[in-house]
């Protein structure tokens, strides 16, 4: 059986390896895939939904990004028929409150700042995974029919 | 003798009312003698009879009884002179033969005296001599004569004659006085009225004078026919070289079209409302003037009034250059608050990768790699480590500061208590494993603020006072709040080392360290970001302190 694919969006071979390390040090029964932008990751999806093959269990999602920003890819993904419920958590250099807010504004499932130190990265992604993997339950490719928001009496928001 | 005494007596006193003229008026009936016992009235005109025979006097009266008015008689020509001197009569009827003063004389006499000189005299006469009397009357004035023995009738109505003509001169008299009286009233009025025209005109002139603004009257033309020194003043030209002009000459040519149009206006009738145009002065100059003008069309006349707009005309150019300016100022200054943003995302996007690889790699390197490094290597390695480590605490700090100069930070009315409560709460490990004390004595507790900045400034300043503290001593804090005449001031003293005077001044700027001990770490951001919050949140502060003395470091805020 397959392992879990989480796929990172990350343009910096050096965060990319050394995420990549941290991944190893934990020991996460999972597959780490790096794609090095938006562009990607879209084509790597839409093969992947054309031919059948398993979705991601999470996607790590870096903001600053050549050509298409995270926030754009993000879009992308939640307007996609078969991945719009997929778990995306942002992960970043920025802990700016506006890029934040704009995160969860587009659909980001989480926000984490990318951290100073190799050990922290290996708990970080430990975490990750124990909260989004085996703990969480997603929706992805559950394909159920996308309901239809209510127009009675709904209370506002 | 005494008989002729008596004669002049009466004719002198006769020739002293003479002399007094006609200047007074005549007393008038109701004055009348009482001798001849007969009762006055208004209605009546007086009638004297003279005649020096009781018997004929009283003929007289019962003939004439009838007429129904004023009877008077005399017996001499003096007693009737006297009557005369008071009393006005419509007619006398004077016998010509009286001894000592005759008829003759005594008409002579009344004659005389310009009040009595129209009286009417009837003198009554004897048929045999009445030829000569009758032309001597006449040469006396007499209107008319009455034969004796006398006819009733004829008598009658010969007096009847004069008292109806006396009635009809009385009234025409009144009439004349009336209309006199109506005349000089009108004559009063049309005075009255001439001489407020004048002041009224007399003070116009004088505003019209005086008035710093210029003021005319034109002609269709635009050739003004009447102006104010004003306009002299303004623009130079002599009256007499305005007056030979049209006002429209003077105005600019890029102007002309326009007046042209606004005078074309005015012509037919149409006030004009506020024009402005440039005009040439006499040396060449040109100055703005404004004005209204008010059109006369059946006169054919422009009541202009005009003002020497020129110097806000310049300060409103001025105005226009300076708003350019400001707007440019704007402009560039929302291009470098754009630019800063830039930055500032750049900085966090972007300076932070490179430092976590430094950061990452020689941690890594120092975990892979052991066996093949010596303690100098890890050493090294460390100091890399460290140093990524701090150049990103920087940056952090860096854009802190910096959010807090190009966020909006909306104040509102806040709770001191709950916003430093919060921020204790934060604190509460770090006051513990110090083992610090915390005295919060807040007398004022509303405050003009942005709550999270405020709860940033509660916590750069509880943080200094809970770290710049001697190893060997624990911290006490004490946090007060007053009221002042326009807001509070809030103290947090310390109990720790205290800042040198020469200091003061440089602790509240960015990246300004007083220690580089590393027991006291820090970036040199926080008193920076202190200072930078407050000023924002438009309040004030500052420090006060003597070296290992602690200090106290206040903050002013608004109450409203």
């Amino acid at each position: 059986m397959n392992k879990p694919l989480i796929i990172q969006v990350e343009d910096d071979p050096n965060d990319v390896f050394l995420f990549d390390r941290a991944f190893k040090k934990s020991g996460i029964a999972a597959d780490l895939k790096a794609f090095v932008d938006g562009e990607d990751l879209i084509s790597f999806l839409t093969t992947q939904s054309s031919s059948g093959g398993a979705p991601p269990s999470l996607i790590l999602l870096d903001i600053k990004l050549p050509r298409k920003s995270g926030f754009e890819v993000l879009q992308w993904v939640r307007a996609h028929p078969v991945f719009r419920r997929l778990p995306v958590v942002m992960l970043t250099s920025s802990a700016q409150p506006h890029d934040v807010r704009r995160a969860y504004d587009t659909g980001a499932n989480g926000y984490l700042v990318k951290p100073m130190d190799i050990d922290e990265m290996t708990r970080l992604l430990t975490a990750v995974h124990g909260f989004w993997l085996v703990a969480n339950i997603s929706a992805t490719g559950t394909d159920v029919p996308h309901l239809t928001p209510s127009t009675g009496n709904s209370p506002s928001i | 003798m005494e008989n002729h005494t008596r004669e002049i007596e009466a004719v002198m006193s006769w020739a002293s009312d003479i002399a007094r003229s006609s200047a007074s008026s005549m007393t008038r009936v109701d004055q009348v003698n009482g001798s001849s016992g007969q009762a006055h009235n208004e209605d009546k005109v007086n009638v004297l009879l003279v005649d020096d025979r009781a018997d004929k006097l009283l003929a007289l009266q019962a003939v004439l009884k009838d007429l129904n008015q004023n009877i008077v008689t005399a017996r001499s020509g003096k007693e009737a002179l006297r009557h005369l001197l008071s009393t006005e009569f419509a007619v006398i009827l004077l016998d010509v033969s009286m001894p000592g003063m005759d008829g003759f004389e005594t008409a002579s006499l009344i004659r005389q005296r310009p009040a009595t000189e129209h009286t009417p005299i009837i003198f009554v006469t004897s048929m045999n001599q009445s030829e000569n009397s009758i032309t001597r009357g006449y040469e006396l004035g007499a209107v008319d004569y009455i034969l004796s023995p006398i006819v009733p009738k004829v008598l009658k109505s010969k007096v009847s004659v004069f008292v109806e003509l006396y009635r009809r001169t009385e009234q025409i008299k009144l009439q004349a006085e009336k209309l006199r009286r109506l005349e000089e009233q009108a004559l009063k009025y049309q005075l009255s009225q001439a001489v407020d025209r004048l002041e009224a005109e007399t003070k116009r002139n004088r505003f019209f004078t005086l008035a710093v603004n210029m003021l005319a009257i034109a002609d269709f033309d635009g050739y003004m026919l009447q102006l104010n020194p004003s306009w002299e003043r303004t623009l130079g030209y002599s009256e007499a070289e305005l007056r030979e002009r049209s006002g429209l000459d003077l105005v600019c040519p890029e102007d002309r079209p326009a007046m042209e149009a606004e005078m074309q206006k005015l012509r037919a009738g149409t006030a004009s409302g506020y024009f402005e145009g440039r005009y040439r002065c006499k040396d060449g100059a040109i100055r703005w003037l404004g004005w209204t003008a008010a059109p006369f069309p059946a006169e054919k006349l422009i009541y202009i009034f005009a003002r020497d707009i020129t110097n806000e005309k310049a300060a409103e150019e001025e105005i226009k250059g300076l708003n350019v300016q400001l707007n440019r100022q704007v402009q560039q200054l929302t291009d470098t608050n754009k630019e800063l943003e830039a930055f500032c995302y750049s900085i966090s996007h972007d300076l932070r990768a490179p430092l976590r690889a430094m950061r990452g790699f020689s941690q890594a390197l120092i975990a892979d790699h052991t066996p093949q490094l010596d303690e100098t290597g890890r050493h090294y390695l460390d100091r890399i480590a460290h140093s990524a480590k701090y150049m990103d605490s920087m940056l952090h700090d860096l854009l802190e500061y910096s959010r807090l100069t190009l966020c909006e930070l909306p104040v509102g009315e806040i709770d001191l208590e709950k916003e430093l409560g919060e921020v204790m709460r934060g604190l509460e490990n770090e006051i513990g494993s110090k083992a610090a004390s915390v005295d919060i004595q807040f007398s004022a507790t509303r405050v003009v603020a942005h709550p999270a900045t405020l709860r940033q400034v509660f916590w750069n300043l509880m943080t200094n006072a809970l770290k710049f503290v001697p190893a060997d001593r624990s911290p006490r804090i004490k946090v007060t709040s007053e009221a002042l005449a326009e807001g509070v001031r809030i103290c947090v003293s310390d109990n720790g080392m205290g800042i040198p005077e020469e200091h003061r001044d440089r602790v509240f700027n960015l990246f300004e360290r007083l220690h580089r001990d590393p027991s006291y770490p820090g970036t040199g951001v926080g008193l920076a970001m202190v200072r930078r919050a407050i000023e924002r949140m438009n309040g004030s502060v500052g420090v006060v302190s003597s070296a290992d003395q602690g200090c106290q470091f206040w903050v002013e805020l608004p109450s409203k």
